[in-house]
């Protein structure tokens, strides 16, 4: 293993029981994320990306093979462990995901309060998140006030304030059109370049995947592609 | 996640839903304040009964009675046994016995010129009877003659004012006709005799328990007694002891049951008030188990609720175990929220119930009175009872009050918590 290696996915396979017939959606997928990689995953639907990105979020334990985040396999850790171990990955999802009910400084915190941060250390860290993803003066609002690419640069704020190994986004801008899309992505390109960020992103838009630097392509459970991105 | 995060966290998801916490509490609202309502007026009552209590039946002083005053909720046969004005003499001879006078009475009435009052007549020593009940047995118009005519009759307070408006029944000097009725083998005669009032007694208040005076009474002399119910036998003999102490209280208490070979009742105020106390204590019981169920009700709309709640928030359940929250901090999430409603509808409730209690009291009050002004005597004592029933409010009352309110919502709250913390984030993130 690369002492770079942030992520290693050795022979990673799924099986789920769906009624009596076994249903394969990994099938024995191999690659590594290196510091610093932006890195795409895609597939039609079907293909296992959903399967795949669970198991990257520590959400879910692969049924052979392993998987190992900063050298952590997930395969042998309790239902504790592996939450602990998502303290470490930043979650950005497709439908933002934020706590309504919560402003955006509230949500930024969520995560470190969940981790026992003290309230100040929390709430300076929340704050001078939201500033590095442009939203200063929208700090107190809550979701139902922000346009969905306020929304979704909240969620990114909320997935960098712990200071994660890599950031997973799950179809980014599914949710939203293609101005806000690509300001997103002009985002995330900023997070990878200027904070040195892992990033892997699963999508299925050309659009998300062109910005990576390396494509992974699934197809019914195994990569079909791993290449260098020449855009 | 912190605790006081956890609470916070809850807290802003109560206020979120403010109409259905508001009715999720209010439950508890309600079982919490018909425990502190029943309860604070129980213990309210029960104070002013001992009180009341006390201040007619010295600790010093024992009733002797041919049976028992709870007796005759016993349902035990009754006993041919009865005491006679000289089984006084013999009870005198104890050790420890300072003074033993006997007290005759029984149900009679009384006429004036234009109206008729029935009621309780007693007859005592006068001399005897106020060296024991120095302080309500006190005229206060006219005189307790030391040496009595057998016509002279002292009238309580309530007597001398049936009505409570000021119209006079009987004053000093009046000659009033006092009637008793026996009766001998199923036939009825009645005896009369012409009494002349010779003092009226202040007000005293209370009851009369052990055989002290009372607002209501009518006491005439032993002798006059003697005469009017054709018998020499006596209701009770009112002991004084030389002294209060336990040790005195129980050797004079064996021993005037040892004279009369185990048929005589004594009480002493102690341990009447003992036998008050496990009856109030039972009848505590008994409301704090109705108001109880509906504790239960109301933990049952709180587990309903947060299924419910819990079925909405899975998604939310999902995105906590995502950032990386653990099955127990999610558990704890939810029981803060059945804590947090067990905490403000106990607090709610025990302020409810308290007022509830005071009005309680007040209808009580307001009840009794308008009962009291006619019929004369027990009226009036209920009267004065009621309306001096202050709800007692406890700090151990508050204290558990809250503890079972969250109590019943945590026991509750603990299988919708359980069922949230053991939800699989894959499963709760994918819910719409």
């Amino acid at each position: 293993m690369n002492t770079d290696t942030i992520l290693e996915v050795q022979d990673l396979k799924k099986t789920y029981q769906l009624g009596s017939v076994p249903v394969h959606a990994l099938r024995g997928v191999t690659f590594q994320v290196n510091a610093g990689d932006f890195v795409s995953i895609l597939g039609p639907s079907g293909s296992g990306k959903s399967t795949l990105l669970n198991m990257i979020g520590a959400l879910d334990r692969p049924s052979e093979g392993d998987l190992s985040i900063r050298g952590t396999g997930i395969s042998t850790l309790n239902d504790n462990e592996l939450a602990d171990l998502r303290q470490r990955v930043g979650f950005v999802f497709q439908f933002f995901n934020l706590i309504s009910r919560l402003d955006a400084v509230g949500n930024v915190e969520l995560p470190l309060t969940i981790a026992g941060v003290p309230s100040k250390e929390r709430r300076a860290r929340a704050e001078k998140m939201l500033g590095k993803v442009g939203l200063g003066d929208r700090m107190h609002h809550k979701p139902s006030q922000l346009s969905g690419g306020e929304r979704q640069r909240v969620a990114v704020a909320r997935a960098l304030v712990t200071d994660p190994s890599f950031l997973l986004m799950d179809e980014p801008t599914g949710n939203l059109d293609s101005v806000t899309a690509s300001e997103i992505m002009d985002l995330v390109d900023r997070v990878n370049q200027e904070f040195g960020m892992t990033i892997i992103v699963v999508t299925h838009d050309p659009a998300v995947s062109n910005r990576a630097r390396r494509k992974i392509r699934l197809v019914d459970g195994h990569i079909e592609s791993d290449e260098v991105n020449h855009n | 996640m912190k605790s006081r995060d956890t609470l916070g966290y809850s807290f802003s998801a109560i206020r979120l839903r403010k109409l259905r916490s508001g009715l999720t509490t209010l439950g508890i609202v309600i079982g919490i304040a018909a425990i502190v309502a029943l309860l604070s007026f129980t213990q309210g009552f029960q104070v002013t009964m001992t009180t009341q209590f006390q201040e007619g039946f010295a600790t010093d002083t024992l009733v002797v009675s041919a049976g028992g005053m709870f007796d005759r909720f016993s349902g035990e046969e009754p006993s041919d046994f009865a005491l006679y004005v000289n089984d006084t003499a013999a009870v005198m001879e104890i050790d420890g016995v300072d003074l033993a006078t006997p007290i005759i009475s029984g149900m009679g009435s009384l006429d004036s010129e234009d109206s008729h009052l029935d009621l309780s007549v007693s007859g005592v020593n006068y001399t005897e009877y106020s060296t024991l009940y120095g302080t309500t047995f006190v005229a206060e118009q006219g005189e307790i003659p030391a040496v009595p005519a057998n016509d002279s009759v002292v009238i309580g307070s309530s007597v001398y004012d049936p009505w409570g408006n000021g119209t006079i029944f009987a004053d000093i000097g009046d000659e009033l006709v006092l009637t008793i009725t026996i009766r001998d083998n199923g036939a009825t005669h009645e005896n009369n005799i012409t009494v002349t009032v010779v003092g009226i007694l202040g007000e005293i208040g209370g009851t009369s328990f052990g055989g002290g005076p009372s607002d209501s009474g009518v006491y005439i002399t032993l002798g006059t007694a003697v005469d009017l119910f054709e018998s020499e036998e006596v209701s009770s003999v009112v002991v004084q002891l030389v002294s209060d102490d336990e040790a005195t209280i129980d050797q004079v208490t064996l021993d005037i049951e040892a004279l009369f070979d185990n048929e005589a009742s004594v009480l002493s105020s102690t341990s009447v008030l003992e036998m008050m106390d496990t009856m109030l204590g039972t009848i505590e019981l008994l409301l704090a188990g109705i108001a109880g169920i509906s504790l239960l009700v109301a933990g049952i709309g709180i587990m309903n609720i947060m299924i419910v709640s819990l079925m909405e928030r899975t998604r939310e359940i999902g995105i906590l175990k995502a950032l990386g929250a653990k099955g127990r901090t999610v558990l704890g999430i939810f029981l803060s929220e059945a804590l947090l409603i067990g905490l403000i509808g106990g607090v709610i409730g025990i302020v409810a119930g308290s007022l509830l209690a005071n009005v309680f009291s007040g209808i009580f009050g307001g009840f009794a009175g308008g009962m009291g002004g006619v019929g004369a005597g027990a009226g009036s004592q209920l009267t004065s009872m009621f309306t001096t029933i202050t709800p007692v409010l406890t700090p151990e009352l508050m204290f558990w009050a809250i503890f079972y309110g969250v109590v019943v919502s945590v026991v509750f709250g603990l299988y919708p918590a359980y069922r949230a913390s053991k939800l699989d984030p894959v499963d709760a993130l994918r819910k719409e």
